[in-house]
């Protein structure tokens, strides 16, 4: 499969929500560098935190990998649709980096095939799928390709979207609540919007964020 | 100048081909689509307007940014950062027929049926693979023959390996945290790869300087580089620590830009007009189409003016009210009297826009590029407000023969 037949899969056309799909790491599954990481074995978890759809929630995935990707496929089968919002580029061929963002491209070629199998509705509300290693900024020394990334307020629809279209909730399913995820999503809680989190073993809570100051450049 | 519609049956597919064969990693901006549904086609009288503009602009830019380079006291009213002025200095040897000379001019249609510039985007230009790929995608699209375009991405690569030795080591330099940055580097270096150079993708940080020549410490990339091209602004450059950037303003190693941009890309560059002209330095070109431009603090009571931030960057922190959002308005004005000199005053002209077919009114922002002193091709983004920014959708241009 080509990038943008892998994208095809996860972005339908005239479908809601799928214009937020990132097009990065589909692209550079036609790097000529690009390996397939795995072999077919592509588990689908069980959700803990929902029991079924909720029409008014949107959700966020934010765990290593293509472990959202996984558990993105789990809530596509309770009527969620999957958005993928990688960012992340690849290094430069034969540096080490901060991140291997290649890590999501497999899973979205399996996750593809897997959501291909499951029938959603043209409306179906979004669960937004990226990868918690995008923060990984340590460099061992200056020589390291820094390919760590950050999603910002443009990568996801605005609180007013969300709000005129009937969602007025967002549950961040994580191990930890991100800085980034934080800042974005402040705004949104600013809108009227309510924010919630949960680590994906217990009921998702209701959070109230905190403005974080932006750092002058 | 028109808006010609992608046809509504294919635009789903030309969204995609952008964004996999023209490297449009950004097709989304919150809640916008940033890939327009039209084309923006321009007679070959207002493109032979245009070039002939930019190129006599252009001329007077590099003559002005050559003099100041000799003449650094006179730089003194464009309040660069500190940290950059005290490396103004090592620039002494530069060498502008070693160096790429990249702009981009940003022109606008007014209601007077004249163009005006907003700005020249001097140091970091982008829109590369925009300005170079769209057109030819949307071209397919329409089905029309009579419309060509210009292909930038061609003559800057054409201008680089004029200037770099065959088969060299090129550094991209970008924020390599930044996809909208990557895809910009991306589309240049495949280009010069298919070409011949060895492209290598590294940040600011990734060089460093022995006797004027640049060295990549890319990992598994280390060893000399015969040129650099710089997609990372000169004032993020100079936040890097420890400081390893200094050595950018006086390599000798090929650069596109050299810091020297630095002298026109500070929207400050028309508070030393005078004193250039003064100095035998002819600005009429620029005079006829940037709106007169002051200090915040002489536009106090004056009507009509805007406050820009002399370092911005796509229309941000640009003060027109009916454009900004929420309390951006507001917030502006405070930012501006609490650091006036990072800011300057511009008179503001009325944008004449653009129409659709079902009346829905664009303004234009249409980038205008040189190379190496040569017009280089177009760039353009079109927005429902004045402003044009981020939010923004691009736009290829094309050219319409005349019969």
């Amino acid at each position: 499969m080509t990038g943008k037949e892998v994208y095809k899969i996860w972005a339908p056309f005239e479908c809601k929500w799928a214009d937020w799909v990132r097009p990065v790491p589909f692209v550079q599954i036609d790097d000529e560098d690009f390996k397939i990481y795995r072999n077919g074995n592509f588990d689908i978890p069980k959700i803990n935190y929902l029991n079924e759809l909720k029409e008014d929630t949107a959700i966020i995935v934010d765990l290593p990998e293509h472990y959202s990707i996984n558990e993105g496929i789990a809530l596509s089968r309770l009527g969620y649709r999957p958005i993928p919002v990688f960012n992340g580029t690849a290094q430069t061929k034969g540096a080490r980096a901060t991140v291997d963002n290649h890590a999501v491209e497999s899973g979205l070629i399996f996750g593809g095939i897997e959501l291909q199998k499951i029938e959603l509705k043209q409306d179906a509300p979004p669960v937004f799928l990226t990868d918690s290693n995008r923060l990984n900024r340590y460099k061992l020394d200056i020589s390291i390709f820094d390919n760590s990334w950050d999603l910002y307020h443009q990568d996801l629809p605005s609180a007013e979207y969300f709000l005129k279209n009937g969602i007025d909730k967002v549950i961040v399913r994580g191990n930890k609540f991100n800085k980034d995820l934080k800042k974005i999503l402040y705004r949104h809680q600013e809108k009227g919007m309510k924010i919630y989190f949960t680590e994906g073993y217990e009921e998702p809570k209701e959070v109230k964020l905190k403005q974080i100051k932006e750092a002058k450049n | 100048m028109r808006l010609v519609n992608i046809p509504k049956e294919k635009y789903n597919d030309y969204r995609l081909d952008v964004m996999f064969d023209c490297y449009k990693w950004d097709p989304q901006f919150l809640d916008n689509n940033t890939i327009a549904k039209y084309a923006l086609v321009i007679t070959e009288e207002e493109h032979k307007e245009l070039e002939e503009l930019t190129e006599k602009i252009d001329k007077e830019t590099i003559e002005a940014e050559e003099f100041i380079n000799k003449n650094l006291k006179i730089a003194k009213p464009l309040a660069l950062p500190k940290k950059i002025t005290n490396e103004l200095k090592r620039m002494k040897n530069y060498d502008s027929t070693k160096h790429i000379r990249l702009m981009r001019y940003d022109f606008h249609p007014t209601k007077e049926n004249k163009w005006a510039v907003s700005e020249v985007n001097s140091d970091v230009p982008g829109g590369f693979a925009e300005s170079s790929l769209m057109p030819q995608v949307a071209i397919n699209a329409i089905g029309e023959t009579n419309f060509y375009y210009k292909n930038f991405g061609d003559i800057l690569a054409e201008a680089i390996s004029k200037k770099v030795i065959p088969g060299g080591k090129i550094i991209m330099v970008h924020c390599t945290c930044y996809s909208d940055d990557r895809q910009v580097m991306q589309f240049l270096g495949d280009k010069l790869k298919s070409m011949g150079f060895n492209i290598i993708y590294g940040a600011a940080d990734h060089l460093k300087f022995e006797n004027n020549i640049a060295y990549s410490v890319l990992d598994g990339n280390e060893g000399k580089v015969d040129g650099i091209v710089r997609f990372t602004p000169l004032e993020w450059l100079k936040d890097i620590k420890p400081k390893t950037w200094d050595g950018y303003f006086d390599t000798i190693t090929p650069s596109c830009n050299h810091p020297v941009a630095i002298f026109a890309q500070t929207k400050r560059f028309p508070l030393i007009w005078d004193e250039l002209e003064k100095n035998g330095i002819k600005l009429e070109t620029w005079r006829k189409l940037l709106p007169e431009t002051i200090e915040v603090k002489d536009a106090k009571n004056k009507e009509g003016f805007i406050f820009k931030p002399a370092c911005g960057r796509v229309g941000e922190k640009i003060s027109i009210k009916e454009a900004c959002r929420d309390n951006e308005f507001e917030e502006i004005l405070k930012d501006v009297k609490k650091h006036p000199k990072e800011y300057l005053a511009q008179k503001k002209f009325i944008s004449k826009p653009v129409i659709d077919e079902e009346g829905n009114e664009f303004h234009v922002c249409l980038g205008s590029y040189t190379v190496d002193g040569k017009h280089g091709g177009y760039y353009a983004r079109i927005a429902s407000s004045p402003r044009i920014d981020s939010n923004a959708a691009d736009i290829p241009v094309l050219i319409e023969r005349s019969i």
